[in-house]
Order: structure tokens, then C-alpha cells, then sequence
């Protein structure tokens, strides 16, 4: 089993390497060839990582039925240890990194698109002048990355979510000399800092609870076991009871985190500004990987949000209320790419709407969700870049249109994109969309409160609706009508080479036939031994296909297509000549994303400025305060200064006063 | 001690050795001059004589106790050793103007203040003393003559010459009373006669004993230039080169110190309580009067004068502390503070001594660099030479991790750790809290001149290159001084505080005091000081 630790070491350790010696040897020693560190680094921690979820999968087979499913740690070193840090407990964080069935998956995807993305960056990014720190920056979000859903301690998940959070900002900001991308890479920054000050608030209530911030539990050199907050014996037995309080308070904290680097009500305001950043960011880092980390979050703690009762019901109505706000906003973005920002707010949303369930089955279908999505947004976001490349950098769709015939593969994968996403059979988006709403539907006929879901339930079905419509509103405004290019592009407007084509292709191909892992994909992820625990279990089967939410949905996304093809095909001069659309309340709050940039400015912003100001005011009284003080020495330096007159007769005279002094007070002492 | 024992004996004097070898450089060097021509070869010979004295020195065991006038003992090891190697750093530094000018004078002169300065370091007499510190006094007065040739340097040399002679005399002064008191010049016999006294003979002294270690003091304060016998300095270094600015700066404050210890805090306990506030007194105006003037200082040697003053001011906060732990309460220990009064030497000496190379080599034979502007831009124009000077200045104003840091932290500690007898009332504890606060408010006065010439030499557009003709010699200088600060600061620092400690401890001429007898040096009647 020794090679399962290679492997789980060397998936992490190839990423940071890249990334060192691209950093040090990028800017004068590789120069244009900085991809190479990268590409080979990340092809083969995904050549690793595959192995790895095989090497998982045979080991997960090979348990006997009833078992609490299959996971393996690799202990590295010891990080930080404080003895008695909480009597009786030791504050113990070990370096130990996890495979188990969900990280497996996450880590196969994470290094699959990365792989594909650095290809498909070779050809976007080349000349840039920042080409060598773009494949630094990117080799060490792998790396953070990879770490994250590898490790197996709350501290060390801490320490990667801040490490994703940092690569983000850098990438966002990769063209910090554009005033727009360093303000938006700061806000992602600060957005996100608020959440992950709750999930910071999160652990130090799980250490209060737990004692510990493991996974799993630990045996201790002298022989006494540590239950890992994830560990057998609660797992197993359930969560003490005592608890419940701070427990739904942790899992509260927890999911603020989740909502910021997820990009949630009321944090989501963050990720369609990111956009600034160079298109594979925002495919790689800002819809297929880093944003998932929430999710991941939130899947790998279930047992914990579901043994605190309360928490899962945010969960799922945060997420269903994100989906469709971010739908509603999308309906009207005229930014290509600001559309499939809101996409994927509205869709990761969609995943914690499932996970809300906290039943098996919502679970694996969430994380399901996540795997297809990463695919068939990682596609439309670099269909987006490709269009962007050819476009000579305009990307409002107001721009161009009718690519088709200019952008031909482009075209066809980007439309193989929009059907996954609107969610048609049989193409991937279908099933997983499928499965969340299966198990929302599930939970609404059977277990507590089934209003509740009831109405997300519906909620979901509005989403696919819009879903449907707005993506094909992008997709026909793009590739239809007739055919214009912005004067950005010149009179060469073509399509992009085929090193930015061909990882399309790829990406088309996952995005159309990953639904047909479904049910080897819920069976593997429900050999998880937190998936596995018995509470799980009984909030419901894990795979559950039903006809009539499929029939539903089905309908749903056709009702989606067939409008945006009405209007947008058909109708076209009309709808773009009419004022009164474009006047009308509704349509204007929907272009104005709700006004939830301007309402935190007034509520958030401004106060916090105005303190800001005061507390400058302060500084600046108590900084001349501290300069008077300052000018004391000197003034005292003015007094004696004239003393050095430079005679010698006075210096003479001088010394012998002193003395005189010196002993005229030894004799009044006397 | 026996009075008829031998006042020397060929084991005493063999313990000169060292010494001996030092002064016979001198001699070939200024004997050998009025021959050969060569002005290059007395520096390798003065080297040459140094390195012989070293071994000399490395062979030689410390067996503690006196040997007739020379004190063999830790403390004069110690010191010793910092004198040589200093000596080392001054021929280095020395090497170039030497060869510029009289060779064989400059050098001869140098080697003679070396062994001057090794001397004192071992002198458990007065008379030995006095002439240890003419030997330091004389040759310096003549390597600030033939320094330059110009009015200024004249003046310098005349101003240094008729103060120093007036310092010498209040220094004998003090050690006449001393003799007059006691009937011995030894300084192990003034100690057993000022400790072991009855209450009758001190009433009969009065104040006697009192004045002389107020003489003493005011003529070692002029050697290591504390306020107000600081005068000099300033126009002194300003008038003269930046070689011999370090050795003023950094030769006779050693000496000065060795001195203080040896005969104000360790032979004259009964006069501890005049002592301690003379010392706080002095410390407390010459740190102010240093640092307060420096912040105005446009020349750069007349700005590390003011350094140095405040230096003074630093040093004579351990001294302080070690009188007031000779009178107790029992567990004082007076070897903290003047231990870390010895330990600062070695940094001071160390950290002023390369600022000073570094300067020299920053200029040229005809033309050296006098003011803070002229360094403007340095940082990119000669970036080691930048960095050297910048770590200099750090360690002078105390920066951790740099020697100075560990220097002032041992000597603020040991004023802290002062405490008052009991019966006396709390006021001497409150008096050394006062003067580490004040000393603590200086160092931090003194980082804004420091800093000021870090700040010139890295964010100030440079002004015109500086020539860097001083020559590899004081660059080695400046070199051997760099990776004393750092070595002292990373590693050794914690080590060697401890080690002066101990060797002061070691040292003393007579064992502490018992308890009873503590009382009696404690209570009203023996001291004048109530």
C-alpha cells in the first residue's frame, strides 16, 4: 500500500515544484518556454491522480458489503504540536494528506481541466509579458489545490483555502497594471476574507467541541486513540448530544467560508468581477475548481451539517435562492463572460441546493453536478476565450455577431457546452441536473418539513428554465444573426489554433458523455466512510431516477431554448430595437445584478470609509503629537549645540567646572 | 600582602610578554626607519609584531591574582585579547596614510598606543597605570599631528594635546588622595584597606577617599570623552582623518574603562555610594548631551563623535550598576554590570571602529568624505560598502540581530536588576529604573541620526560617485569589524556577555564581601553617604 503515499504525496509535490523552478528560472532562463515546467508537472500529477482513483476504486471493491467505507492517510510530519493546548487534549497538526473515493474524484478533476486549460493557455497566453508568472502562478494554484482536498485536518484545510484564496487574487489581478482587474482581484480578496473569517471562527469551535481538528482518528504514541471530528466512533455512533448548539454554530461559521469562496448570497458579488483576469483563470480557477472548494467543503463535513439539523436547511435555501437570483442576473449581462459568471454562481448554487439535503443521494448528485460542471463550463468559459482571442479582447456580446462560419469548431463545442448546461439528453448536464432535482423531489415527498423542499424543488425547475434561456440567449446572440466583428479584431478575424481548439474538443467530449457515469460515480463516492455513515444512509438511497422529474426538466430546458431561439433567432431586430425592454423596471434590475454592488457600498462600504476617515483624523492628531515629541531631542540638541564654541580655553574651563560641580556636591553631601 | 615580599618578580614581568613584543616593534620600527626608506614594509612589520604578541598571549595561562603590579587575571585577558585585535584593525586601517606620509612615526607611534592600551588592561598599580595611560596619550598626540597637514588638523591635535595633559593631571590628583588614604599605590592592598576599616579611621579619612574617586573619575571620564569633559571630540575628530578618528574613538575609551573598573569599582568599595551616583550622573548627561547633539550633525565624523559621547553614556550605565551591587543587599552581583560595560566595549569598539574603515575607504588619500550628503546614493553606487556601513550603523543603534542589540540589552538589564539595600529605602532601585528608561528613550533618539544615514545611502539619488580609493587594507579592516558585529550578533552575543561577566567576577582583587562586613560598608558610619 506504500504506493498509494507516493502517489498522494507526488500528486501535490509535482505542482510546487513547477512552480518554484518556474518562478526562479521563468523570467530570464525559460522566458517562452515557461509552459513546460507546468504542463508536465500538472500532466503528470493527473496521470497520477488517475491511477490514484483507480487504485481507490479496486480497494473500495475489494471491502466486504457493510463495511464503513475505504480511506487511507500518509502522515508527513508533524506541523505544530502544543502539548495540553486544551486539557486533556493536545493540539497535534499533522501534515497528513487523505485518499479516500471523494478525493479522488476531486483530485482527478482538478488536475484534468488544469492539465487542459495550461494547454489551451499556451496558445491564449502567448506573448503576454507575464507569460513565465502566469504558468507560475497557475502551477501553485494546482498545488494549493490539490493540497486542499487532499489534506485531512480542519487547520491544514485552512491553510490551502487562504493559499487557493491568494493564487486567485494573483491570477485575477494578473493584469494589475488594468485599474479595473486590480480592483476586482482586491475585492475577491476581501469578499472572500469575510467568509473566511467565519470559516476561521468555524475550527476554533470545532477545536472547542472536538478537542481535535482531524479527519480521522489518530492513534497516539501511548496508545490512546484521538477521535477524528470525522472519525470512526461518531461516525458510526453520531455526534454528542451535548453539543448541538456550537455544533450548528461551527456549521454555520463552516458554510460562510463555503459561501465566500463559493461565491453564495450575499458573498457572490465578487466572482463576475474576477472575469478581469486572462480567460483560463476564470475557466480553471473561477467555474471548475476553486470555487467548487466550497462544495467540497460542505460534502466532505455532511455528517456533521446533518447531525446539526439546522444547518442543511440554510444550506439548500442559500443555494436555492443564489441560483435563481444568479439566473435572473444572468438573463440580461451582455458580457459574454459575465453570463457564464452568473452561470456558475447560479449552478454552484444549484449544488448546494443538493447538498442541503444531506441525504445520500443529494450529496452525490451535488458533487456529480460538480464534476460536470467543471467540464462543460471549463468548455464554455474557454469557448468564451477563444471568441475573446479572435475578437481581439471584446467580449460584450452587443459587439459581434453570426460567428459561426468565422469560428466553426469553436461553434460546435461551444453549442455541445450550451446543451450540457441547459441540461439536455442525453448530454451530462442532463443527469446530474437530473439527480439534484430527483433528490430535492425525494426529499419533498419523504422526512421532515417536506414544504420546504417543495419549494426549492420548484425553485430548481425556475432555474433550469432560465438556465436554458440564458445560455442560449449567449449562444445565439454569438454564432447567429448576421455576421459582424468588432473593429478590435481587425479585418483577420479567424479561428483560434488548434492548441486552443483541441483542448475544446476534449472538454466537449467530457462535457457530452460524463453523464454516463452517474451511477458508477454515486456507488463509488458512497464507499466515502463519511458518506458512508449510517446516518447518511438513512436520509435516503443513493440513486434514484425518476421519470417524471426527468420528463419535468426535459420540458423545462426545451421551454428555456425554444424562447431564446424565438427571440433571439426570430425575433432578433425587434427585441434589439425595442426602447422599451431595455426601459422597462424589471429588465433594468436584472441588468443591474439587484443593485447589490451599490446597496454594499451604501450599507458596507461608506460606513466603514467613514470610520476609516475618523480613525485617519485620530492617526494624524496622535502622529503630530508623537513629531512634537520628536522635536524635543532636537530642541534640547539646539540648547547645547552653541557649548561647542570651539575654543580651547572653554573646554578647559569647562572640564574643571564639571569637576567642581562634581565635588562641591560630594561635600554638600558630606 | 607581605610588605616584604618583592614589589616585582621575573614571574610579573615575564607575564609582559606580549607587551614587551609590541613595544619592541615600536622600537625596530622607529629605529629601523631612520635607515631604510621603505614606508610599505612597517605595516607588515607592525602586523608582524601584532601576530607574535597574539601568540604570545595564546600561550600564556591566567592564573588569577596579582603578580607584584600586573594583574594576571581574567579581566586582563579579556581585555588584552580586544586590545590586540583592535590593534590588528588599526594597523590594517593605519596602513595607507602611513605609507602616505612618515611610515615609520605613524607606525611606531600606533604600536607604542597598542601597548599602551594592553597594559592598562593589566595594571594592578597606580604608577604602572599612569604610565600605561601616558603610553596610550603620547604617541596619539603625535599621530594627530603628522595626520594631516593642514590648520585644521593642527588645531585638533593642539585642542586634544593641552586637554588631555589637563585630564592627566586631575587623574594623578586622584590617585595621590588614593595614596594618601590608603599608603599603597597596589591596588589589591588599597582594596583590603578601604574593606577591612574600623569606624574610627573612617571618620578620621572624611571625605578623602570620596574625592579621590571623584579626581579619578573626572580624568578617565575625559579619556572616554563623557559629558562634560566631551569637548574635544568632536572638534577633534572633525580636524582629523577617519583613521585616526577610530583610533581616538575607540583606544582610549577602552582604556578609560579598563581603568574605571579596575580602580574606582573594584579596589575602592567604601567609596561605592559616591561612585554609583557620579556614574548614573554622568551617564545620564552624556548620553542626552550625545545624542541630542548628533541629531544636528551634518559632518559625518563630527556626527560619530557625538555617537561615540553617547557611547560613553552607555558604557557608564554598567559601571553605575556595578557600584551600586557592591553595597548590596547580599546577592548583588557587581560583575553584571560591569561585565556588560566590558561586553559593550567589544561591540561599540567593533561596530565604530568598521564605520570608521568603512568611511576611510569610501574616500581617498587627497580627499576624504566629510558629510552625511556626500553618501547619498550610495546603496547603489558601491552597494557592500553601503550595506557594511548600513549594518555598522544598525549595530550602533542597538537593531537586533546585530551586536549592538545584545549590547545594550545586558547593560539595560543590569540597571534594572540593581536593587536598594534594605534599611535604605527604595530610592537607589528607583534611580536605575529611571536610568534605563532614560537610556532606552536615548538609544531610540539615537536610531533617527543612525537610520539618517541609512536612509541617505539607500533613498537618496546619488550625488557623485564616491572615489573608493582607501585601499584593500582598510577594506580589510572594515571586513574583520563586519564579521565581529555579525558574528557577535547571531552567535555569540548570550555567550560572551556571560563570559565578561564571568571574568569580571574572577577578577576581583579581593573576594566579596560577607554579609557582616557588608553592613558595616553599608550602614551610615564607614561611608560619607548617608
Amino acid at each position: 500500500m506504500y504506493d498509494l503515499g507516493y502517489l498522494m504525496v507526488l500528486i501535490p509535490a509535482l505542482p510546487l515544484s513547477a512552480a518554484v523552478v518556474t518562478a526562479a528560472l521563468g523570467k530570464r532562463v525559460l522566458r517562452e518556454q515557461s509552459h513546460w515546467p507546468a504542463l508536465a508537472a500538472v500532466a503528470a500529477s493527473f496521470l497520477a491522480s488517475a491511477v490514484l482513483l483507480y487504485r481507490v476504486y479496486e480497494a473500495s471493491r475489494s471491502l466486504p458489503p457493510g463495511s464503513t467505507g475505504f480511506q487511507q492517510t500518509v502522515s508527513l510530519w508533524n506541523w505544530a504540536f502544543i502539548e495540553g493546548a486544551r486539557p486533556p487534549f493536545d493540539l497535534a497538526i499533522n501534515v497528513t494528506l487523505r485518499a479516500d473515493p471523494l478525493t479522488a474524484v476531486m483530485l482527478v478533476m482538478v488536475t484534468l481541466v488544469s492539465t487542459i486549460v495550461i494547454i489551451y493557455s499556451i496558445g491564449y497566453m502567448r506573448g503576454d509579458e507575464g507569460y513565465w508568472r502566469f504558468f507560475a502562478y497557475v502551477s501553485l494554484f494546482v498545488f494549493s489545490m490539490t493540497m486542499l482536498v487532499s489534506v485531512s485536518n480542519f487547520a491544514l484545510l485552512y491553510v490551502f483555502w487562504e493559499a487557493v484564496g491568494v493564487c486567485s487574487y494573483l491570477l485575477i489581478g494578473f493584469w494589475f497594471h488594468k485599474p479595473e482587474a486590480a480592483a476586482a482581484g482586491k475585492k475577491a480578496f476581501l469578499v472572500n476574507r469575510i467568509g473566511d473569517f467565519g470559516f476561521a471562527l468555524g475550527v476554533f469551535l470545532l477545536w472547542q467541541i472536538f478537542g481535535t481538528l482531524n479527519f480521522e482518528s489518530v492513534t497516539q504514541p501511548d496508545g490512546t486513540v484521538v477521535q477524528g471530528i470525522l472519525g470512526e466512533q461518531y461516525l458510526q455512533q453520531g455526534y454528542p448530544a451535548g453539543s448541538s448548539t456550537l455544533l450548528v454554530a461551527a456549521c454555520l461559521l463552516l458554510f460562510a467560508g463555503a459561501c465566500g469562496k463559493s461565491a453564495q448570497f450575499p458573498l457572490h458579488v465578487w466572482l463576475p468581477d474576477a472575469m478581469e483576469g486572462p480567460t483560463p483563470v476564470s475557466a480553471l480557477i473561477h467555474a471548475a475548481t476553486m470555487v467548487t472548494a466550497g462544495v467540497y467543503l460542505v460534502a466532505r463535513c455532511a455528517p456533521l451539517f446533518l447531525a446539526s439539523q439546522v444547518a442543511p436547511y440554510v444550506v439548500a435555501a442559500i443555494g436555492g435562492f443564489t441560483a435563481i437570483l444568479a439566473a435572473l442576473i444572468a438573463l440580461t449581462q451582455t458580457d459574454l463572460k459575465r453570463v457564464l459568471a452568473y452561470s456558475t454562481v447560479s449552478q454552484l448554487g444549484y449544488m448546494f441546493l443538493s447538498l442541503g439535503t444531506c441525504s445520500l443521494a443529494g450529496v452525490t448528485a451535488g458533487m456529480f453536478h460538480l464534476f460536470t460542471h467543471a467540464f462543460f463550463k471549463a468548455l464554455l468559459f474557454l469557448g468564451a476565450g477563444s471568441v475573446m482571442h479572435a475578437m481581439g479582447g471584446a467580449i460584450d456580446m452587443r459587439d459581434f455577431s453570426g460567428l459561426r462560419r468565422v469560428m466553426p469548431r469553436t461553434h460546435v463545442t461551444f453549442l455541445v457546452g450550451c446543451l450540457a448546461l441547459a441540461g439536455v439528453v442525453p448530454l451530462s448536464g442532463f443527469w446530474s441536473k437530473d439527480a439534484i432535482l430527483g433528490a430535492l423531489h425525494d426529499r419533498a415527498h419523504e422526512g421532515l418539513d417536506p414544504w420546504i423542499f417543495h419549494v426549492l424543488y420548484y425553485l430548481g425547475l425556475v432555474t433550469a428554465v432560465l438556465t436554458a434561456f440564458y445560455t442560449f440567449r449567449a449562444f445565439f446572440r454569438t454564432f447567429y444573426g448576421p455576421e459582424r466583428v468588432p473593429a478590435e479584431a481587425g479585418h483577420h478575424a479567424h479561428e483560434s489554433p488548434s492548441v486552443m481548439t483541441l483542448p475544446l474538443v476534449v472538454l466537449a467530449i467530457g462535457a457530452a458523455a460524463a453523464g454516463g457515469l452517474q451511477w458508477w460515480f454515486a456507488d463509488f463516492l458512497g464507499r466515502t466512510p463519511s458518506l458512508s455513515a449510517p446516518a447518511m444512509k438513512a436520509a435516503g438511497p443513493a440513486v434514484g431516477f425518476h421519470w417524471d422529474v426527468a420528463l419535468l426538466s426535459t420540458v423545462a430546458a426545451a421551454a428555456g431554448i425554444g424562447l431564446a431561439a424565438a427571440l433571439y433567432l426570430k425575433w432578433r431586430s425587434s427585441i434589439e430595437s425595442s426602447a422599451a425592454i431595455y426601459q422597462s423596471p424589471l429588465y433594468r434590475v436584472s441588468w443591474r445584478k439587484f443593485y447589490f454592488d451599490e446597496v454594499y457600498l451604501l450599507t458596507v462600504v461608506w460606513p466603514l470609509r467613514a470610520v476609516g476617515y475618523i480613525c485617519f483624523f485620530l492617526d494624524f492628531m496622535i502622529d503630530n503629537l508623537v513629531n512634537l515629541c520628536g522635536w524635543i531631542p532636537r530642541g534640547l540638541g539646539i540648547v547645547l549645540r552653541p557649548l561647542q564654541v570651539g575654543l580651547l580655553p572653554f573646554y578647559a574651563l569647562a572640564m574643571v567646572l564639571g569637576l567642581l560641580v562634581l565635588i562641591g556636591s560630594l561635600l554638600s553631601w558630606y | 600582602m607581605d610588605p616584604n615580599a618583592a614589589y616585582t618578580s621575573a614571574a610579573g614581568v615575564l607575564q609582559l610578554i606580549p607587551e614587551m613584543i609590541v613595544v619592541g616593534g615600536a622600537v625596530f620600527v622607529f629605529v629601523g626607519g631612520t635607515f631604510a626608506k621603505s614606508k610599505t614594509a612597517w605595516s607588515w612589520v607592525a602586523a608582524a609584531g601584532l601576530a607574535a604578541a597574539g601568540l604570545a598571549l595564546w600561550t600564556q595561562k591566567v592564573p588569577g591574582g596579582f603578580a607584584g603590579p600586573i594583574a594576571v587575571d581574567a579581566l586582563g585577558y579579556t581585555l588584552r585579547w580586544l586590545v590586540l585585535l583592535l590593534g590588528g584593525v588599526f594597523v590594517l586601517a593605519l596602513a595607507r596614510p602611513a605609507a602616505a606620509g612618515q611610515a615609520p612615526e605613524v607606525t611606531g607611534s600606533l604600536l607604542l598606543a597598542i601597548a599602551g592600551g594592553m597594559i592598562v588592561s593589566v595594571s594592578g598599580e597606580l604608577v604602572l597605570l599612569f604610565v600605561a595611560l601616558e603610553t596610550i596619550s603620547i604617541p596619539t598626540y603625535v599621530l594627530l599631528y603628522v595626520g594631516r597637514k593642514d590648520s585644521a588638523s593642527q588645531e585638533s591635535a593642539a585642542k586634544y594635546f593641552f586637554l588631555s595633559i589637563l585630564s592627566s593631571a586631575v587623574t594623578l590628583y586622584g590617585f595621590c588622595f588614593l595614596y594618601g588614604v590608603t599608603g599603597s599605590t597596589h591596588l589589591a592592598e588599597i582594596a583590603r584597606v578601604l574593606q577591612n576599616t574600623s569606624v574610627a579611621a573612617v571618620a578620621d579619612w572624611g571625605p578623602l577617599p570620596d574625592l579621590a574617586l571623584v579626581l579619578i573619575f573626572v580624568g578617565l571620564a575625559f579619556k572616554i570623552a563623557a559629558a562634560p569633559f566631551h569637548f574635544y571630540a568632536p572638534d577633534v575628530y572633525q580636524g582629523t582623518t577617519h583613521e585616526n578618528a577610530m583610533l581616538l574613538a575607540v583606544l582610549p575609551k577602552v582604556a578609560g574603562i579598563a581603568a574605571l573598573i579596575r580602580v574606582t569599582t573594584l579596589a575602592m568599595p567604601l567609596a561605592a555610594g559616591t561612585g554609583w551616583r557620579i556614574a548614573l550622573f554622568l551617564a545620564v548627561v552624556t548620553m542626552t548631551v550625545g545624542n541630542m547633539t548628533a541629531l544636528w550633525q551634518k559632518n559625518v565624523r563630527r556626527l560619530l563623535a557625538y555617537s561615540s559621547i553617547a557611547h560613553a553614556g552607555y558604557l557608564l550605565i554598567g559601571l553605575a550598576a556595578g557600584f551600586a551591587a557592591t553595597l548590596g543587599p547580599q546577592g548583588s552581583r557587581p560583575e553584571e554590570g560591569l561585565g556588560a560595560s566590558v561586553f559593550y566595549l567589544v561591540v561599540y569598539a567593533f561596530s565604530t571602529a568598521g564605520a570608521f574603515a568603512a568611511l576611510a575607504y569610501l574616500g581617498s588619500p587627497e580627499r576624504q568624505v566629510d558629510t552625511v550628503a556626500e553618501l547619498a546614493g550610495l546603496g547603489r553606487t558601491r552597494p557592500v560598502s553601503a550595506a557594511a556601513l548600513a549594518v555598522f550603523m544598525f549595530s550602533l543603534a542597538g537593531v537586533p540581530p546585530l551586536a549592538g542589540f545584545w549590547g545594550k540589552l545586558s547593560l539595560f538589564l543590569s540597571a534594572l536588576d540593581v536593587r536598594s539595600s534594605p534599611g535604605l529605602g527604595a530610592s537607589r532601585q528607583t534611580w536605575f529604573i529611571v536610568l534605563a528608561v532614560i537610556g532606552a528613550l536615548n538609544a531610540a533618539v539615537a536610531a533617527t541620526y543612525y537610520l539618517r544615514v541609512v536612509a541617505t545611502m539607500y533613498f537618496l539619488p546619488p550625488a557623485k560617485e564616491p572615489r573608493a580609493e582607501g585601499g584593500g587594507a582598510v577594506r580589510t579592516a572594515g571586513g574583520l569589524c563586519l564579521v565581529a558585529v555579525l558574528l557577535i550578533g547571531l552567535l555569540l552575543g548570550p555567550m560572551l556577555i556571560q563570559a565578561t561577566q564571568d571574568a569580571v567576577q574572577a577578577s576581583a582583587p579581593v573576594p566579596p564581601p560577607k554579609p557582616a562586613q557588608q553592613a558595616q560598608i553599608d550602614g551610615a558610619p564607614p561611608s560619607i553617604v548617608r
